[in-house]
C-alpha cells in the first residue's frame, strides 16, 4: 500500500494541531486546513486519501464541503468529526457518502482505526478496478478508475 | 403557558448550545494536547526525568476530568436542544435518564441517591419536552425538600393500564420523620407541581401506598 495521505480540516487550530502532532507520532503524515474553503483548495493541489472533517465551521460549513469533496472526488473516504451533530445531520452525512461520522471529543485511537479502514476501503475499491480489468470487464474497471482519473 | 413563553425558553435553550459546542471544543484541545503529552511520555521508554510518576499522575487525573466534563457538557447539551421543538415526542425512559444524571448534583449535595428504575418500555409520548423536565425536577425537588440526608430516591416510568405514568419513590427517613404522602401535598412545591402537569394535560397525585408521586400522562 502506498503511503496514506489525510487532510484534517477544522477552524479550531489548536484542536487539528495537536491531532496532526499525534499522527506524525505514529509516522502518519497529515495536512491541515482550518476552513471548508481552505480544504476544496488543498484537494485541488494535492488530493488526500482519507479527510477528517468538522460539521460546523464559519463560512462553508462540513456538510458543504462533504457535498462539493464527494461531487469531484468520490473516491476519497471522508470522516466526519463534530461537537453535537444532530440525527438530522447524520443522516444526511451518510446519505451524501459520508465513510463514518464520529462525535467530538473522539478517542484517539478510535479515530485512528477508523482512518486506517478508511484508507483500507479506497484502496480495495481502487484494487477492484485491477481485478476486473484482469477479468475483461473492461466498463466497469474503467468506471472505478473515474475516480483516480479525477486526480 | 405555550406561547411566548416557549420562544424564551428556545431562546435560551439555543444560546446554551452554542454555549456546550464551545466548551466541547475546549475539552477536545485539552484531550488531543495532554495525548499527545501521553504519546511522547510513551516514547520515552526507560528514560525518566525527575519527577515523572507525578507528571504521569498528573495527565491521568487532566485525562479523567476531561471524560466527567465531556458528560457533563453532553447532558447539558441534550438539556439545551430540548427547547428545539415543542411538542415533540420523547421516550419517557430517555427524558427520565437524562433528568437523573441533570438533577445528580443536587440529590449528591443532600447526600441522597438517585437513580431509575427497572426499566420497560419504550414509552413513547408526544409532550412539551421542557415542562415534563421540569415537573421531575419539581418532584425531585419535593423530596429533597424533606430529607434531612440519606435515602434514595427512584424515578420510574410505566404504563398503568391506558396512561403513562412516571412514579418517583423515595426509601429512607424524612426529616422530622414525617408523614411523607401528606408531607408532599402540603409542600410549597406541589401546587406548582399541579400545574405544570395539567399545562401538559396531565396530573400529579401522591402516591401514598409507596410512598411517593405518580405523574399521570396524557398526549397533547
Amino acid at each position: 500500500m502506498k503511503e496514506m495521505k489525510v487532510l484534517l480540516v477544522d477552524d479550531e487550530e489548536e484542536f487539528v494541531k495537536s491531532l496532526s502532532e499525534r499522527m506524525e507520532m505514529r509516522d502518519l503524515k497529515s495536512d491541515v486546513s482550518l476552513s471548508g474553503e481552505q480544504a476544496l483548495k488543498t484537494m485541488d493541489e494535492d488530493l488526500p486519501d482519507v479527510m477528517v472533517l468538522d460539521l460546523k465551521m464559519p463560512g462553508m460549513d462540513g456538510m458543504e464541503v462533504l457535498r462539493r469533496a464527494k461531487k469531484a472526488y468520490p473516491g476519497v473516504q471522508i470522516i466526519m468529526l463534530t461537537g453535537h451533530g444532530s440525527e438530522k445531520d447524520e443522516k444526511e452525512a451518510r446519505r451524501l457518502g459520508v465513510f463514518e461520522y464520529l462525535q467530538k471529543p473522539v478517542e484517539f485511537e478510535k479515530l485512528m482505526r477508523v482512518v486506517t479502514n478508511a484508507y483500507k476501503k479506497k484502496f480495495e475499491s481502487s484494487m477492484s478496478a485491477v481485478t476486473f480489468a484482469e477479468a475483461g470487464e473492461f466498463d466497469t474497471a474503467r468506471k472505478i478508475l473515474e475516480d483516480e482519473k479525477k486526480k | 403557558m405555550f406561547g411566548h413563553k416557549d420562544k424564551e425558553v428556545a431562546f435560551f435553550g439555543k444560546i446554551t448550545a452554542g454555549i456546550t459546542h464551545e466548551i466541547n471544543n475546549v475539552l477536545a484541545i485539552i484531550k488531543e494536547s495532554s495525548g499527545l503529552l501521553e504519546d511522547i511520555l510513551a516514547v520515552t521508554g526507560e528514560d525518566t526525568f525527575p519527577h515523572k510518576e507525578k507528571f504521569k499522575k498528573a495527565l491521568k487525573r487532566i485525562l479523567g476530568q476531561i471524560q466527567r466534563g465531556v458528560a457533563i457538557t453532553n447532558n447539558l447539551n441534550w438539556f439545551a436542544h430540548s427547547s428545539d421543538h415543542s411538542p415533540t415526542s420523547v421516550d419517557l425512559n430517555e427524558v427520565t435518564e437524562q433528568m437523573v444524571l441533570l438533577a445528580s448534583r443536587f440529590a449528591r449535595l443532600k447526600n441522597v441517591g438517585l437513580e431509575t428504575g427497572p426499566k420497560d418500555g419504550p414509552f413513547i409520548i408526544k409532550t412539551h419536552p421542557v415542562a415534563l423536565q421540569m415537573a421531575l425536577f419539581i418532584s425531585i425537588e419535593i423530596f429533597l425538600d424533606l430529607i434531612t440526608s440519606g435515602g434514595k430516591i427512584t424515578l420510574f416510568p410505566r404504563k398503568i393500564q391506558n396512561n403513562y405514568v412516571v412514579g418517583i419513590h423515595f426509601e429512607g427517613m424524612t426529616a422530622d420523620d414525617a408523614n411523607l404522602p401528606q408531607a408532599i401535598i402540603t409542600s410549597d412545591r406541589w401546587a406548582f407541581l399541579q400545574e405544570t402537569m395539567a399545562c401538559l394535560g396531565g396530573s400529579a397525585q401522591a402516591d401514598e401506598s409507596a410512598s411517593g408521586i405518580l405523574l399521570y400522562f396524557t398526549e397533547t
